[in-house]
Formats: structure tokens, C-alpha cells, sequence
């Protein structure tokens, strides 16, 4: 009788062992999200008092280092884990879908279109009088692309099509997004390529926020819920859909969460490469390699990654301010190299 | 034919110093502008029939104090083969002129003046004459600085130094040492950008901006149908709360961006605005 | 208690792949599907499996048409096993396993004790117990075999649907797989296996089923199925017959016969 319970709690702890660990994983980056958040808030250009701002938001006081707490700091650090976090998981799911390490939230074309999107509409003038139709016109933008990559997977087409649909698709969003900002009546436009190539934080308010989360939200569901799916894909769309595995219905899933979490993201803070590229590879070694559980576990590690670059383009007081997408590939791309090269050693 | 094309080329560059010296002996000087301070000097200080070419940007409204007076004439993007083709006795360059343009200018042998940056009005006054010699029109750009001293000795300076900030959308330098920095210092002004001491380009961080406590705001004139980014900064809604709770005053940008006798209404309506602050009870 | 195809006929990219194909399996056997290359094996396999529709005909799982079953439903009641599936991403090899129960779970549900008892069996009776830990890379292509095997088997699935599963494996874990498919059968599950060595499928299979050029040729027990006749028409090869000294019957391809029926050169391999 005590043989086959000895088995029995050997073999539980065993099969718990890796999820463990993960939950661990999950639960240290969870904690570094806040902890990174907080801090961001906390640091800035100038020398403000955050617990009497925080008291006098608190008590319903409009002073000035309330409105800059509200207004500037949060939405700043709120952003910087909601863009992180949308980069990091789209990449995990991404790469977990197209079973190839070198996916990106870009490629399938999503972050050039929303920037594209937000360019027409903002610099053709349609958004004199409305802050907001700069994220509006980015989000429109997205979701021009998912709605022809959605035509494009329900037709069935192959894995390989859809990667050359989005390098296609990003290919002449970028180049319309260039032409457009020449043909913009303000001489100065085209010197604002900048953010939307490199993607910066600075500046932006709760309005930002709050039109793009519920929409980042809606797409983290969507790409959350394929986790089963990936780890089936690993073996194959045929084993997959012998699993019962809807591949349509995948494909649906994954572009349009893209789409929103990625689109929404890119129309406030211009495209801000290399999180999702780097991140699901910082997270396989400690989470293992099967798709569904790197999902989370990079969204956080990617909102991290924002997050300290963020603090970093502040504390580095460069004039003018760094933009994002430089110090997320100065970080992400020494750890990417030293990881491809060790994968490569091992597989050897 | 490319031989004949080079010939041809070849012919045209070697003329190019003669006829500057043709120009220097009495014929008007005929001139290629490259850059848009330039072209506001030349048209305001050239015959119009010396002037060849000014650039695409001298007939924007919004950044140009010269449009109306651009308009008729060849403009330019400022590439080399457009000049050449122009065969200019004189090119007057700025130093935001891309070094290779310039460079390539003067290995054909084009005479070429490079403008330098004017960090206060005694550099503005001095460029005046410069230009103004460079066209032969030395009397005019006397008459110039005489109408912009005139201006200047007409305001009256603020009465108390106010914190002034300036938040202008893509704006290009009110850091210390520029002129945007010389002329609050004319208009009787602190600087509060120098203060911060941001950046070379003038770019205020806003909450930087929020808590540095200025008395007054100097904002761009708003230009609809023409955003950008920066415009975004100015529908903020911690520059709207700055804007309320301080003294706001709009100068359109094309006052700030070059050395000519329009940095004089810089520093007249900054001297107005603190005066009409300081008035405020 | 048949998973069936009834005048199935199944058109890919324009192409006729398969036809008047009328096949009814029973549970408890081990059936053997072979043909010369590009004779629809495969194809057929995958209309059993529910993941291609054919425009005529249907396919029933108990009498009820596979189409109309919810995904999940046909995922627990037939499992496939599809060849040379790679592994996208260095798993580890329960982890791998645990995938054959993802029909079975709900959506973000962990696994469940009944999970851990099929995964736990579906390893021990592949023998890759001792492999649980290992990542893809690192297992040689009789262990990737067996791990494979054991996702399939963890389904628990009625139905077993294996495309060549020995193709790539030494003699010795030849004769262990094509054993366990077989005794896999006789725990109740039918079980079809596509295979090209004819020898392998009359020594461990009930029944055989050929196929070339997209129809149905042949189909009954080994011997009556792999005739000389039938072997010069649709192969092309003679065969030597004997009888082991253990007493079973084998069949060996020996020589090209010379005389060949041409498979259908517009029908796609497999």
C-alpha cells in the first residue's frame, strides 16, 4: 500500500516541477513589472515630489505637480508596461505560430501599417482639432492589415505565405509612411520619422491609455487563449488539427490579437523594435521551450524590458531624449547574439 | 554625347569665376540661394533680376518671412546639379548645408559664401552686411541694420526679468549662447530652457516644463491643417493647465528661425507680453 | 463500433486523389495500408482522421458522419500520428506526450489525474519513461519515434491512425513498433498504419488494404490481399513465400516482375 502512494507523490512533484518553476518566473517578473512601474514613476527629468503630488491627487486637489503625475508620469510608466508587455507576448506567439525564432511583432506587417494608418490621418490634417486621432488613426491603420491578413488566412493560405504577405505588407507600409510624411504640408514632418521608426513615451497623457487599453486587453486574450494550439503546432499542422486544433480559427485569432495589442501600441509610442524579437528567447531557459508557456512569461519580461529602457533614455539625460527602440536593441541585441551562439554550440 | 555633355560641363564651370569677376567689376551679381535664411537676406536685399533661385522653402507661409516675395521665382531643393545648371556668379550657402553639397559646389569651382549661425544681434547685424556686400548692395544692408537698431532702441524692455519658456514645436535652438537666448535676454527676459538646460534643439521636456515655474509661456503661432507632433504637445493636458495658469504668448516661429531684421518683433512682443503680465494684478 | 468511408472521393487542387473508396474498419484489428508511391495512402489516412473533406461520399465514426463532430469530439476518438513531424521546438519529451491530452482538457485547465495516467501510461508502453526529460534534439529517431508513438497513444483515442511509422527506425525498433501497434489493437483500438515494407505489414497485420492510383485495389488478410498477382500489377515486384520457424507466414519482395501498372503520375506523393 505505501509503494504505489510514494510513487504516486514521487511522480506528482515531478510533473509539477516545470510549472513550478514557471510560476516562480512568472511571479519574480510580475513583481519587477510593479516594482519597474513604480520607479518609473518615481523618475523624471525634473525634481518633483511624488508622495505630496500623490497626496494631493488623493484628495482631489488639481495642483501642478498632481496634473504632471497624472497626466505625465503615470500614463508614461502605464505605457511603458502595456506597449512592453503587447510586444513581448505578439513576439511569443508569433514565433510560438510560426515556428520560427526570428518572428517579430513586425513581420507580419502590423507595426508599419498602424504607423502608416496614424500618419495618413494625422498628418493629412484630419487631426487639427483632436489629439486622440493620432492612436486612432494607428489603431485603423492595424486593423486594415489584420482585416487582409484575416482574408488571407481564411483562405487557408500556408505559414509561408502569411510571413511574405506581412514582409510584403510592411515593405509598403513603410514606404507609404515615408511618402506620406513628405507629402505633408508641415516642412518639419518628415523629421518626425524618428518616432515612428525608433518609438519614444515622452510626452504622452492618460487619453493614450485609455483608448488603447481595452483594445490591447481584447487582443492579450486572444493571443493568450492559442497557448494549447501553439504547443500543438509544434508538431505539425496535420498532428495539430488531429488534436482538434482549429487552424483557421488560430490564424483569426493570432493576427487579430496582434493586431490590437501591437497596433493600439504602435500608434502611441511608434514602433519600438527588438522586444519581441529578443524576448521569448530570454524567457525559453527559464520557462522551457514549448509555445504556450512562454506567452505570459514574455509579456511581462517585455514589459519589463520597456519599462527600464524607458527609466534608461531618462536617466541618461542624452538632448534630445534617446528614443526607445535604440536602448531596447542596445539591451536586446548582446543577449540575442550570446543566446543564438550558445544554441548553436549545444545543437553542434 | 555624354562626351559632349561633359564638355559642356567642363565649359560652364570653367566660366563660373569670370563672371563672378565680370560681377565684381559692376554687373549685378547673380545669385543661387541654399538655404532658407539666405534666401530671406537675398530677397530682401538683392534686385530681384540678381536672383536666380531661391529654395522651395522660402514660399512656405509658415516658416518663411519672405513667401510673398518668393513667389515667381525658381526655387530650388538645393542639389547640386540644379545650381551648376543656374550658372550663378555667386551660391550662399548656410551652414546647415550639407557638407557634401558644399564641398562638391566648390570642387567644381562654383564661388560659394557659407553663412555662419549668429549667436547674438551683433551677429545678426554683421551677416546682414556680409550678405548685403556679397550682392553688391552694401548701402542696402546699412539701411537694414540702421531699421533694425531703429526697432530695437523703439521697445521697451520688460520691467522685471519674468521666467520666460519658450515650448515651440520643432523649434531649433533658445538654448544658452543662441540667438533665441540673446533675444529674451533683449526683450529684459531669463531664459528658463537655458535654466533647464535640456538641449541644443530647445526641446523642453514637458513636466520639465510643468514644475520649472515659468511666469511666462512663448508658444508657436498655430497654423491649422498643417500637424505635426510637436503641434500635439500644445493640446496636451498639462500644457493646457500650464497655459491657463501662466501668461501664454504666440510667436510664430518664422520670427525665431533666422538672423534678419524680423528678430526684432521677437523682441518686442516678448517685451509686450512680460509688460502686460507684469501689469496683471 | 466502424469508422467507415463510404464512395469517398477526395479532389485536391484540381487533381483526383482519391476515388470510389468504400472501407469500413473494425476495433481490435491492425490494418495495414500500402501502395506504390502516390497511391493516396496518405490522403485516405487523412480523410480518416476528419481533416479533409472529400467532395463525394462521407466518412462515419459509428454510424455518425465525422464532419458533423465537433473537433474535440473526433480529436478523442481518433488520434494520428502523421509522418515526419518534426518537432518545432526543443520540448521535452513529456511534454510532448502531454500534448495527445489536449482534447481532453479545457481551456487553461492544468492536467488532470486522469491526464497524468494516460500521459504516464502512453510513456511506459513506448519505453521512453527514462527519455521524460530529455528536450527533441537530443533523442536519437527510434526514441523521437516511440515519443511521437506515445503522444498518439495518450490520446487514448478508439482509433489509431499511424502514416509510416517505421520508416525511418532500425530492424530491431521496426519489429518493437509495428509489435506494440499491433498490441495496441488488441486492447481494443483499431488501429491503421501506413506502410511501404510489405513484409513488415503480412507479418503484424490483420488486414491490408492497397490502394493505387487513388482506388481501392485489394483489401483482405494478408495473403488473400498480397497475391503474386496482385504484387506484379500494382508494385511491380515477385515475392518469395515461406514459412518462419516459429510458424507464421512471411512474405519477402525479391525481384521487379517487369510488368507494372504505372501509378497515376498526376496523383501527389503519399
Amino acid at each position: 500500500m505505501n509503494a504505489p502512494v510514494t510513487a504516486l507523490a514521487s511522480s506528482t512533484s515531478r510533473r509539477q516541477g516545470a510549472p513550478r518553476a514557471r510560476r516562480a518566473v512568472i511571479a519574480l517578473l510580475g513583481l519587477a513589472t510593479v516594482a519597474l512601474t513604480l520607479a518609473s514613476v518615481a523618475i523624471g527629468y525634473a525634481p518633483f515630489d511624488v508622495p505630496a503630488a500623490c497626496a494631493d491627487l488623493v484628495a482631489g486637489r488639481t495642483t501642478l505637480p498632481a496634473l504632471v503625475l497624472w497626466e505625465l508620469r503615470i500614463p508614461r510608466a502605464l505605457l511603458g508596461g502595456l506597449v512592453g508587455f503587447s510586444l513581448g507576448l505578439t513576439g511569443a506567439a508569433m514565433q510560438g505560430y510560426l515556428r520560427n525564432p526570428l518572428a517579430d511583432p513586425g513581420i507580419l506587417g502590423i507595426s508599419s501599417a498602424a504607423a502608416l494608418g496614424a500618419v495618413i490621418v494625422f498628418y493629412g490634417g484630419l487631426a487639427a482639432s483632436l489629439s486622440l486621432a493620432l492612436p486612432l488613426g494607428g489603431i485603423a491603420g492595424a486593423g486594415v492589415a489584420a482585416l487582409l491578413l484575416n482574408a488571407l488566412a481564411a483562405r487557408g493560405s500556408s505559414t509561408l505565405g502569411l510571413i511574405l504577405a506581412g514582409i510584403g505588407l510592411s515593405s509598403l507600409a513603410g514606404a507609404l509612411t515615408a511618402l506620406a510624411l513628405n507629402l505633408s504640408p508641415n516642412p518639419y514632418a518628415a523629421l518626425e520619422i524618428v518616432f515612428w521608426l525608433m518609438g519614444s513615451l515622452s510626452d504622452r497623457s492618460l487619453d493614450h491609455v485609455l483608448l488603447c487599453l481595452p483594445l490591447m486587453i481584447v487582443g492579450w486574450g486572444l493571443m493568450l487563449s492559442t497557448g494549447p494550439a501553439l504547443d500543438a503546432l509544434t508538431l505539425g499542422e496535420d498532428t495539430a488539427a488531429s488534436l482538434g486544433i482549429g487552424l483557421v480559427s488560430v490564424r483569426l485569432r493570432l493576427v487579430t490579437g496582434a493586431a490590437l495589442a501591437v497596433g493600439s501600441g504602435v500608434a502611441v509610442s511608434g514602433a519600438i523594435g527588438f522586444v519581441g524579437l529578443a524576448v521569448p528567447h530570454l524567457m525559453r531557459p527559464l520557462v522551457g521551450a514549448r509555445p504556450g508557456a512562454s506567452l505570459l512569461p514574455s509579456g511581462l519580461a517585455g514589459a519589463v524590458l520597456v519599462l527600464a529602457a524607458d527609466i534608461g533614455v531618462r536617466l541618461l539625460a542624452t538632448r534630445p531624449e534617446l528614443k526607445l527602440g535604440v536602448v531596447t536593441a542596445l539591451v536586446g541585441a548582446p543577449f540575442l547574439i550570446v543566446l543564438l551562439l550558445q544554441n548553436r554550440g549545444r545543437r553542434a | 554625347m555624354p562626351s559632349r555633355c561633359a564638355l559642356l560641363l567642363s565649359a560652364v564651370l570653367a566660366a563660373l569665376p569670370v563672371a563672378r569677376a565680370a560681377g565684381a567689376a559692376g554687373a549685378p551679381v547673380r545669385v543661387v540661394s541654399m538655404n532658407l535664411c539666405a534666401d530671406e537676406l537675398v530677397l530682401r536685399l538683392a534686385d530681384r533680376d540678381q536672383v536666380l533661385a531661391v529654395t522651395y522653402l522660402a514660399r512656405e507661409p509658415r516658416g518663411s518671412t519672405v513667401a510673398a516675395e518668393a513667389v515667381g521665382l525658381p526655387v530650388t531643393r538645393g542639389l547640386t546639379e540644379e545650381v551648376v545648371a543656374l550658372r550663378p556668379d555667386l551660391v550662399i550657402a548656410g551652414a546647415f548645408t550639407t557638407r557634401a553639397t558644399v564641398g562638391m559646389l566648390k570642387r567644381v569651382g562654383a564661388p560659394v559664401l557659407e553663412l555662419g549661425v549668429p549667436a547674438d544681434l551683433d551677429g545678426v547685424r554683421a551677416q546682414i552686411r556680409q550678405v548685403a556686400a556679397a550682392l553688391g548692395r552694401s548701402e542696402r544692408g546699412e539701411a537694414m541694420v540702421a531699421a533694425l537698431d531703429a526697432r530695437l532702441a523703439a521697445i521697451t524692455p520688460a520691467a522685471r526679468p519674468l521666467r520666460a519658456l519658450v515650448m515651440r514645436p520643432n523649434a531649433f535652438t533658445v538654448a544658452p549662447g543662441g540667438l533665441g537666448d540673446a533675444l529674451i535676454r533683449a526683450a529684459g527676459l531669463v531664459n528658463v530652457a537655458a535654466e533647464i538646460g535640456r538641449d541644443r534643439f530647445g526641446q523642453v521636456p514637458l513636466e520639465a516644463a510643468a514644475l520649472a515655474d515659468p511666469d511666462l509661456i512663448v508658444v508657436d503661432e498655430g497654423a491649422p491643417g498643417m500637424p505635426s507632433l510637436a503641434d500635439t504637445l500644445l493640446h496636451h493636458p498639462v500644457f493646457r493647465a500650464l497655459a491657463r495658469a501662466h501668461w501664454t504668448v504666440a510667436i510664430p516661429n518664422r520670427f525665431w528661425t533666422c538672423p534678419g531684421p524680423q528678430v526684432a518683433e521677437v523682441v518686442a512682443r516678448l517685451a509686450a507680453a512680460a509688460n502686460a503680465r507684469a501689469a496683471r494684478p | 463500433m466502424s469508422l467507415a468511408a463510404h464512395d469517398v472521393r477526395v479532389v485536391l487542387g484540381g487533381r483526383t486523389i482519391l476515388s470510389d473508396i468504400g472501407l469500413a474498419l473494425e476495433r481490435g484489428r491492425f490494418v495495414g495500408l500500402v501502395g506504390p508511391n502516390g497511391a493516396g495512402k496518405t490522403t485516405l489516412l487523412r480523410v480518416l482522421a476528419g481533416l479533409i473533406a472529400p467532395v463525394d461520399g462521407r466518412v462515419t465514426l459509428e454510424g455518425h458522419a465525422l464532419s458533423g463532430m465537433s473537433r474535440d469530439a473526433r480529436a478523442r476518438r481518433v488520434a494520428a500520428l502523421f509522418q515526419g513531424a518534426v518537432i518545432g521546438w526543443p520540448m521535452t519529451v513529456r511534454e510532448i506526450v502531454a500534448l495527445g491530452r489536449l482534447p481532453h482538457r479545457r481551456a487553461f485547465a492544468g492536467l488532470s489525474e486522469a491526464d497524468e495516467t494516460a500521459i504516464a501510461q502512453a510513456m511506459a508502453r513506448t519505453d521512453v519513461g527514462h527519455l521524460a526529460d530529455r528536450t527533441e534534439p537530443t533523442l536519437s529517431s527510434g526514441e523521437r519515434m516511440r515519443a511521437l508513438l506515445a503522444r498518439a497513444l495518450a490520446v487514448e483515442a478508439a482509433w489509431l491512425l499511424v502514416d509510416e511509422p517505421v520508416t525511418a527506425l532500425d530492424p530491431a525498433h521496426q519489429l518493437d513498433a509495428m509489435a506494440l501497434l499491433r498490441a495496441v489493437s488488441r486492447d481494443g483500438a483499431g488501429v491503421v498504419a501506413v506502410l511501404h515494407d510489405l513484409a513488415l505489414a503480412a507479418r503484424f497485420c490483420d488486414r491490408i488494404v492497397v490502394l493505387s492510383g487513388g482506388r481501392l485495389v485489394a483489401d483482405g488478410r494478408p495473403e488473400e490481399a498480397l497475391t503474386d498477382a496482385l504484387l506484379a500489377r500494382v508494385f511491380g515486384v515477385t515475392a518469395e513465400r515461406g514459412l518462419a520457424a516459429d510458424g507464421t507466414r512471411y512474405i519477402l519482395p525479391w525481384a521487379r516482375s517487369g510488368i507494372t501498372e504505372e501509378s497515376d503520375g498526376a496523383i501527389i506523393p503519399g
